[in-house]
C-alpha cells in the first residue's frame, strides 16, 4: 500500500502554499495570481526544464529540505517495482493508477493514455510541489541527522 | 558616455570563483580580477604557502584561498555554498584548474589518463554544476573555462590533455546553449604556449621549433590570458557566449 501522503492535510498545504506560489512565480517570472494550486507548471505556466532547476533549488533553500532528482515519481511509485511501473518508457496501467491515487491534486482528465514517463512532469501542479515539500520535511525530521541545510 | 563610464568593466563588488589559483595562469587571473575590484575565492590543490602568497599579493580582504580537490563533487558543492553564504552571490566562475601528464599514448598509464580527464573535465563539471543553480536563480552570471590550443590542434604526447581540452570546448558550447535563457554566458579561453611551470617541459622540449610556429614569435605570459578572462568577465563581453577565444599569439598548425 502506498500511503506516503495520505495523511497530508489541507492545513499543511495551506501553510506552505503562499511561499511555494511566490517561488514558482519568481522562477517562471509570471504573476503570482496565475500560479493557482491546480495549475500545471509546464502546460499552464510554461515552465521549462531550467525553471524546474530553479524552483527546486529555491524550494530547498527556503524550506531547508533536500529534494533528490526524480523524488516525486519515486514517491508515487512507492513499493511498485520499476518493471511494474513502466515498460519501454510508457507508464503501465498499474503505474497510472498509482499516479492518480498519489497525485490526487491533479484533475483526472489530465492523465492521458498512453502516458509516457517523460510526460509525467506535465502533470505536476503547484500543489504537487507543496505536498513534496511536506513529505521531505517529514522525512527530514524523522531521520536522525535531519535535513541538510 | 563619459570616459570613466567607458573604462568601467562593471566588475567592482562582484564575486568570482577561480579554480587552481596559486600558480601560473590561475594566479594571474586571481590577481587581475581582484585588481578590478572583485571578491575572489580561489581553490588550490595543496600548496598552502603559495596560496598565502597570492592572498598577500592582492588588495587586503579581497581574496580567499581554500584547498579543494576539484575532482570531488561534494567538496566543490560545499566550497560554492560557503562562498554564497559568505558573499551572498556568485557572479563569475573561472574553471582553470588543470594538470598535464604528457606521454605517447602507448606509454600512458591508466592513472595518467584518468587524472587528466578527472581534473580538467570532471573538475569543470563539478564546479559548474555547483554554481549553475545559483546563477540560474539570480538570472545572471558568467562561466569562463580555460581550454588550450591543444583542444583543437593536436600535439604529440598530449592525447589525454588534448582530449580533456576538446571536451572543455564542447562543454562550453553545450552549457552556453543550456543556460542562455537565464542570461548566463559561457565561454572559453584557449591559451597557446604560456610561460608557466606547467608548460616548462613542453617549452624546453619543443624550444625554438615551438616558437617558430607562433606568429608573434614569443611565448605567452599568464597576464595575456588574465586580460582575456577579464574582458570576457566584463560587461563589454555581455553579448558573447559559446565562444572559444584563442589567445595564442597566432599559433600555426604544422
Amino acid at each position: 500500500m502506498n500511503n506516503k501522503n495520505i495523511s497530508i492535510t489541507r492545513e499543511e498545504i495551506q501553510a506552505v502554499l503562499p511561499q511555494v506560489i511566490d517561488i514558482i512565480a519568481d522562477a517562471i517570472a509570471c504573476d503570482a495570481d496565475k500560479v493557482r494550486p491546480d495549475a500545471s507548471l509546464i502546460d499552464d505556466l510554461g515552465a521549462e526544464s531550467i525553471d524546474f532547476v530553479d524552483i527546486v533549488f529555491r524550494l530547498q533553500r527556503q524550506f531547508k529540505v533536500k529534494i533528490p532528482r526524480g523524488q516525486i515519481i519515486e514517491d508515487a511509485r512507492g513499493d511498485l517495482s520499476e518493471a511494474d511501473f513502466e515498460k519501454g518508457g510508457v507508464v503501465t496501467d498499474a503505474g497510472v493508477a498509482r499516479l492518480r491515487e498519489f497525485m490526487s491534486e491533479v484533475p483526472a482528465d489530465r492523465f492521458k493514455s498512453p502516458l509516457k514517463v517523460s510526460d509525467i512532469p506535465r502533470l505536476f501542479t503547484v500543489e504537487t510541489f507543496c505536498k513534496l515539500i511536506i513529505r521531505q520535511q517529514r522525512a527530514g525530521s524523522a531521520g536522525s541527522a535531519g535535513p541538510a541545510a | 558616455m563619459n570616459t570613466t563610464e567607458a573604462m568601467d568593466p562593471g566588475l567592482a563588488g562582484k564575486v568570482a570563483v577561480v579554480t587552481g589559483g596559486t600558480r601560473g595562469i590561475g594566479r594571474a587571473i586571481v590577481e587581475r580580477l581582484a585588481g578590478a575590484g572583485m571578491t575572489v575565492a580561489f581553490t588550490y590543490r595543496g600548496n598552502a604557502a603559495a596560496a598565502a602568497e597570492v592572498v598577500a599579493a592582492c588588495p587586503t580582504g579581497s581574496v580567499q584561498g581554500q584547498a579543494v580537490d576539484v575532482c570531488d563533487a561534494a567538496a566543490c558543492a560545499a566550497f560554492v555554498d560557503a562562498v554564497v553564504d559568505r558573499s551572498g552571490q556568485i557572479d563569475l566562475l573561472v574553471n582553470n584548474a588543470g594538470i598535464i601528464r604528457d606521454n605517447t599514448l602507448a606509454m600512458l598509464e591508466d592513472e595518467d589518463i584518468r587524472a587528466v580527464l578527472d581534473t580538467n573535465v570532471g573538475g569543470a563539471f563539478n564546479m559548474a554544476r555547483a554554481v549553475c543553480p545559483h546563477m540560474i536563480s539570480a538570472r545572471r552570471g558568467k562561466i569562463i573555462n580555460i581550454s588550450s590550443v591543444a583542444g583543437e590542434k593536436g600535439g604529440r604526447g598530449q592525447t589525454n590533455y588534448a582530449a580533456s581540452k576538446g571536451a572543455i570546448n564542447a562543454f562550453t558550447r553545450a552549457l552556453a546553449a543550456e543556460v542562455a535563457p537565464r542570461g548566463i554566458t559561457v565561454n572559453a579561453v584557449a591559451p597557446g604556449v604560456i610561460e608557466t611551470d606547467m608548460s616548462r617541459e613542453v617549452r624546453e622540449m619543443a624550444g625554438e621549433q615551438a616558437r617558430s610556429r607562433i606568429l608573434l614569435r614569443r611565448f605567452g605570459r599568464p597576464e595575456d590570458i588574465a586580460h582575456a578572462v577579464w574582458f570576457l568577465a566584463s560587461k563589454y563581453a555581455d553579448y558573447i557566449t559559446g565562444q572559444i577565444l584563442h589567445v595564442d599569439g597566432g599559433f600555426k598548425m604544422e
